[in-house]
């Protein structure tokens, strides 16, 4: 009878991650995910993304981690009087019912240290984070370097 | 008595001469200026004429740890960008470009040449400067900025930038634009951001046709 029980417990678990996960998709779409491919002495890479909000809510993307990079921040470059900079943003709103995109030359993924050089064909797994909890795993592609300016 | 006469006589003729000229002048020279100003925008956006600054000799090391200095610049078109590697986004976009514009311009020209500047010469070493010019094209050539010397391209060309070099990971502001020096060694034109394939060519054309006409 005990196991029995536990079988359950584990069943129900199960069937509940898989409500909450299918509940998250559906409040905030993330996709497009892609890391330009770079030297491999580069310390620093870059990712670009689009997520979409389909809740009634504010959505507010408070991290992005992934356990190949020492850290990830959201950044986003200016071009002022000719002069390139980047300035660091905390968090990235999304308001509800719209879609933000991060593109070359806009807002971007900054991804610090590297502990392997990427190739094209890995896929590295990233996990966005909300200020409501919400935490959404994306699989990210490397794009050859030709694809920036296309 | 005559010649108080005869003084203001002529002095009021000769000040209406001379102001006159004065006028005449200063009409030659304004006419002069919007001919000047409509002969560069007609050329190109960011063209320095009449008066381009002339590159002074100077001499430095590329990727390779080869001499490139004046010697290596004059008879040349020389494309020129000044970032550094630890920018993933502006840099690599620019970068882009430049390499679509030295495979296009190189298959009608032979003296095009496109150099890399870093703006961050401490982190950027020789060995990172060698794979990231290598990884755009293999004829790029990547310099170090040497701002402390006071012939280097950096400090000629006059280029501005700052970094915050107390925080980890540390990021450079730097110009967005691309530079162009042509074979005589005169600094010609600054072309502006947004960069494109087609309005870099054009403009090139442009500038380069108005040299070579202007000797
Ligand atoms: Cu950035």
């Amino acid at each position: 009878m005990k196991k029995v029980n536990a079988i359950f417990f584990f069943l129900l678990l199960f069937l509940n991650i898989n409500i909450v996960l299918a509940e998250n998709s559906q409040k905030i779409h993330i996709y497009d995910l892609w890391i330009n491919e770079a030297p491999p002495t580069a310390t620093v890479l870059v990712a670009y993304v689009v997520l979409k909000n389909n809740s009634k809510r504010l959505m507010t993307l408070n991290s992005v981690s992934c356990p190949l990079f020492s850290s990830i921040e959201i950044h986003r470059s200016i071009i002022k009087n000719d002069i390139a900079s980047m300035e660091r943003h905390s968090m990235l709103e999304i308001p509800s019912k719209s879609t933000i995109k991060l593109s070359p030359g806009d807002f971007h993924l900054m991804l610090f240290n590297p502990k392997i050089p990427l190739n094209t064909h890995d896929t590295p797994i990233f996990t966005f984070s909300f200020l409501d909890g919400t935490q959404i795993p994306v699989t990210a592609t490397i794009r050859k370097r030709k694809d920036m300016t296309h | 008595m005559l010649t108080k006469l005869s003084n203001s006589k002529f002095l009021i003729p000769a000040m209406a001469f001379l102001v006159v000229l004065a006028t005449g002048a200063g009409f030659y020279i304004s006419l002069k200026q919007s001919q000047n100003r409509q002969e560069r925008s007609e050329v190109s956006q960011g063209l320095f004429w009449p008066n381009p600054k002339q590159i002074k000799d100077f001499s430095s090391e590329d990727h390779n740890g080869n001499i490139f200095g004046s010697k290596q610049i004059n008879g040349k078109w020389s494309f020129i960008f000044f970032g550094y590697t630890n920018c993933p986004d502006i840099c690599p976009i620019t970068m882009s470009v430049m390499v679509d514009v030295y495979r296009n311009l190189t298959t009608e020209f032979d003296d095009i040449q496109t150099i890399f500047v870093t703006v961050d010469p401490e982190r950027d070493t020789k060995e990172k400067l060698s794979s990231y010019v290598n990884f755009f094209d293999k004829n790029f050539i990547g310099l170090n900025g040497e701002p402390e010397n006071k012939n280097s391209l950096v400090r000629q060309i006059g280029i501005a930038y700052f970094s915050n070099k107390e925080k980890d990971n540390y990021l450079v502001d730097h110009s967005a634009s691309i530079f162009v020096i042509d074979p005589k060694m005169r600094l010609i034109a600054k072309l502006s951001p947004p960069h494109q394939l087609e309005k870099i060519i054009d403009q090139f054309k442009n500038i380069k046709r108005f040299v070579d006409e202007k000797g």
